[in-house]
């Protein structure tokens, strides 16, 4: 705004062709307002004015300037017609970094400004005070580009406020005034250390490999982790709630398929058969899109549960049943012959050996449910896959996936330990060894379902 | 110990014409073609001790758990207290509490500790309070002998303390009969001594045993009557000494033979 009222400004001034009366007119009309305006405020009379201060936006995404990363400052100052610089101090807010490695002074000249005219200019660093001076004077009225490298603003951000004088051929020292503020964000941690990593030899030298640099960037790895974490905490959102409504729903449909009903094992293997007989993911295509086409729309999240709960139900079912039908036929013979009731028998004596026995393969099964729950990310679900790929999308290389592959790993590796030693320990919690075959024999562990049903 | 003098007090001595309390009428039973029993006849008093010998597959299990009907008979009738068991209406879970039954494989549960395998019937069943079914599996736990293991789980135990936990948890709910399935047959030869003798204790207290065994010794020492089954009927029936020292059958002779 400053700069196009200077350019208008001298353009006024400068006479050029007809109609000069009539811009005479408008001149002294214009001046009288200004010494009226004079009149009412007194201000400095003539003073280099500040036509621009900016830093340049330095984060991937947005037209933030943060903290502690590297940023360009441009200010840019209109010298009064009879004010000839011969250098200037620029003084920035403790705790700022810059390099004058490349720092440059243009001098702006001509129609709209558009002759440069680069000065030579010798600086001279007292901390945060930069003096640059010029090896001449420049011409009276100049307008003056500064442009200084390698700023870094304290990472805690805020308003920071620079100020800066100047210096006349006549020996003369004047202030600044007018400097306006600019706004400089809180760097976040991660990009603390993206730009910590990115100034490390050893990080360059990594990414130096292309190999390295496409799968395993460390700069790509902190960026994404923050962002597929988010979609971490969904597939966990998911599968914490989906788990644990298969297992009754499994639990009961493993009932049906051994009880005695022909009509309620029917229904159950019907089910348990068109799940585990087509892939999850056609029926999260057939829920996601069918669903809202039949009228019915529900959100993502709850809906996504209900899928993967109703697809996980068929697989525990027939844990269960396996795990029901390995409790040894005598088990339950006994308790009948006690005289317990078919649903005591169940209930105090072959459902506590069954979860006993089936809590290895339960825990393979919420593995696979969590890995599963990718799958959703074909219908939007923002989840760990959905996270990542857009990530990938954004800076085209593989290592978003890499760090999704680590939210997957983070779970299910300590649950794969854990599996592994819950079956040693349910071998060795077991009847002892040398006892086992006789206690167990081969015939009671195949069970067949109407025995099971007929105790 | 109460409860056992308060049996012996309804029992009554072997041979004397009380009604019996199992009654086996033409008890068959087929599995799809298979016939495994072909009617068979049998009568146990209060007190008395049969034992059920037979080569294997000659149907003396199942006829055992058809009493119980942990197998359905395909015909026949069983009365057990006067009560028509087969009948339809019959509430088994009633009947099966007086009847205790004693397994080949113990079937102790493997998930609770000895203390709690006698008590779980005697809670859910006979709806024991925790405490006194705590005494009384103490008590049963005392009497085979294993006061001192009340709180192992049973794969702590030998085979032969296994079945005698499981004798104990059969006594806990006041069985007026037991029915014992070839209870020694799982065991190693020198564990059977224990669990035979909590056996003959038993007898010597008057309980209703029907005993389906190989133990001839046992047989003979303690049955008031012997059975020898083959082929899905009774063969041959008498005293252990008209069993054993007289058959009157052929194929008693030889299996009587084979076993001693």
């Amino acid at each position: 705004m400053d700069t196009t009222y200077g350019m208008t400004w001298s353009r006024w001034t400068a006479p050029s062709g007809g109609g000069i009366r009539r811009r005479l007119a408008a001149l002294i009309f214009g001046l009288a307002l200004i010494g009226a305006f004079l009149l009412c405020a007194p201000a400095p009379a003539t003073a280099l004015e500040v036509a621009k201060l900016s830093a340049q936006p330095n984060t991937d995404a947005g037209s933030d300037v943060v903290g502690g990363v590297d940023t360009r400052i441009t200010w840019e100052v209109q010298a009064d017609p009879d004010e000839s610089l011969t250098g200037f101090f620029l003084a920035l807010p403790t705790g700022t970094a810059y390099t004058t490695e490349d720092a440059r002074v243009t001098i702006l000249s001509g129609a709209d400004l558009m002759d440069r005219t680069f000065v030579k200019a010798t600086y001279d660093e007292a901390g945060e005070t930069l003096h640059v001076s010029f090896p001449e004077p420049a011409p009276a009225g100049s307008y003056i580009r500064f442009e200084l490298y390698g700023v870094k603003f304290p990472v805690s951000g805020g308003a920071m406020q620079l100020s800066g004088s100047y210096e006349l051929e006549d020996g003369g020292n004047k202030d600044v005034s007018g400097m306006p503020t600019l706004q400089v964000r809180e760097t976040s941690l991660t990009e603390q250390l993206e730009s910590y990593l990115e100034a490390q030899p050893l990080v360059q030298a990594w990414n130096a490999n292309r190999f390295l640099r496409l799968f395993l960037n460390p700069l790509l790895i902190v960026t994404s982790l923050p962002i597929i974490f988010s979609g971490f905490l969904m597939a966990l959102a998911i599968v914490i709630v989906a788990f644990p409504l298969a297992i009754p729903f499994g639990f009961l449909l493993s009932l049906m398929r051994i009880s005695k009903s022909r009509i309620l094992r029917l229904v159950a293997g019907l089910y348990v058969n068109l799940i585990r007989g087509t892939p999850a993911f056609l029926q999260i295509y057939i829920a996601f899109f069918g669903l809202p086409l039949a009228g019915l729309n529900m959100d993502n999240y709850p809906l996504g549960v209900i899928v993967m709960a109703m697809n996980s139900a068929a697989y525990l079912c027939e844990i269960f049943r396996a795990g029901i039908q390995a409790v040894p036929v005598g088990q339950g013979e006994a308790a009948r012959s006690l005289g317990m009731t078919g649903a005591q028998t169940m209930i105090s004596i072959i459902i506590p050996q069954t979860f006993r026995n089936v809590i290895p393969t339960l825990t393979s099964e919420f593995i696979l449910l969590y890995k599963d729950t990718s799958l959703l990310a074909a219908v939007g679900v923002m989840e760990i896959v959905m996270y990542a790929k857009t990530v990938v999308a954004t800076t085209g290389s593989i290592t978003p996936y890499v760090v999704a592959a680590l939210f997957y790993l983070v779970v299910t590796l300590p649950l794969a330990h854990m599996v592994g030693r819950l079956e040693i320990r349910l071998r060795r919690g077991g009847p002892r060894p040398g006892k086992l075959a006789k206690q167990a024999p081969a015939v009671a562990v195949g069970a067949t379902p109407d025995q099971i049903s007929s105790l | 110990m109460s409860q056992m003098s308060s049996l012996q007090s309804t029992v009554s001595a072997p041979g004397e014409t009380a009604d019996p309390i199992v009654s086996i009428k033409g008890l068959e039973k087929s599995y799809g073609g298979n016939v495994v029993l072909r009617g068979i006849d049998l009568d146990v008093h209060a007190g008395e001790v049969v034992v059920v010998l037979g080569p294997s597959g000659s149907g003396k299990s199942t006829m055992l758990r058809c009493i119980n009907r942990l197998e359905e008979p395909t015909a026949g009738q069983i009365i057990f207290e006067g009560t028509d068991i087969t009948a339809k209406g019959t509430d088994i879970n009633a009947v099966r509490r007086r009847l205790g039954m004693v397994f080949q494989q113990f079937n102790l549960f493997p998930h609770l500790n000895v203390c709690k395998n006698v008590m779980i019937a005697q809670q859910k069943v006979l709806k024991r309070s925790a405490e006194e079914a705590r005494r009384v599996a103490i008590e049963e736990l005392t009497r085979v002998g294993l006061a001192d293991r009340i709180d192992f789980m049973p794969s702590q135990l030998s085979g032969g303390q296994q079945q005698r936990v499981a004798i104990a948890r059969a006594l806990a709910m006041n069985p007026s009969v037991m029915l014992f399935d070839e209870a020694t047959s799982a065991l190693d030869p020198e564990l059977v001594r224990d669990v035979l003798a909590v056996m003959r204790d038993l007898a010597r207290q008057g309980m209703t045993m029907i005993v389906v065994t190989h133990e001839m010794g046992f047989a003979r020492e303690v049955a008031d009557r012997v059975i020898f089954m083959d082929g899905g009927v009774i063969v041959e029936e008498g005293t252990p000494d008209q069993v054993f020292d007289h058959p009157a059958s052929e194929r008693t002779r030889d299996f009587i033979g084979h076993i001693a």
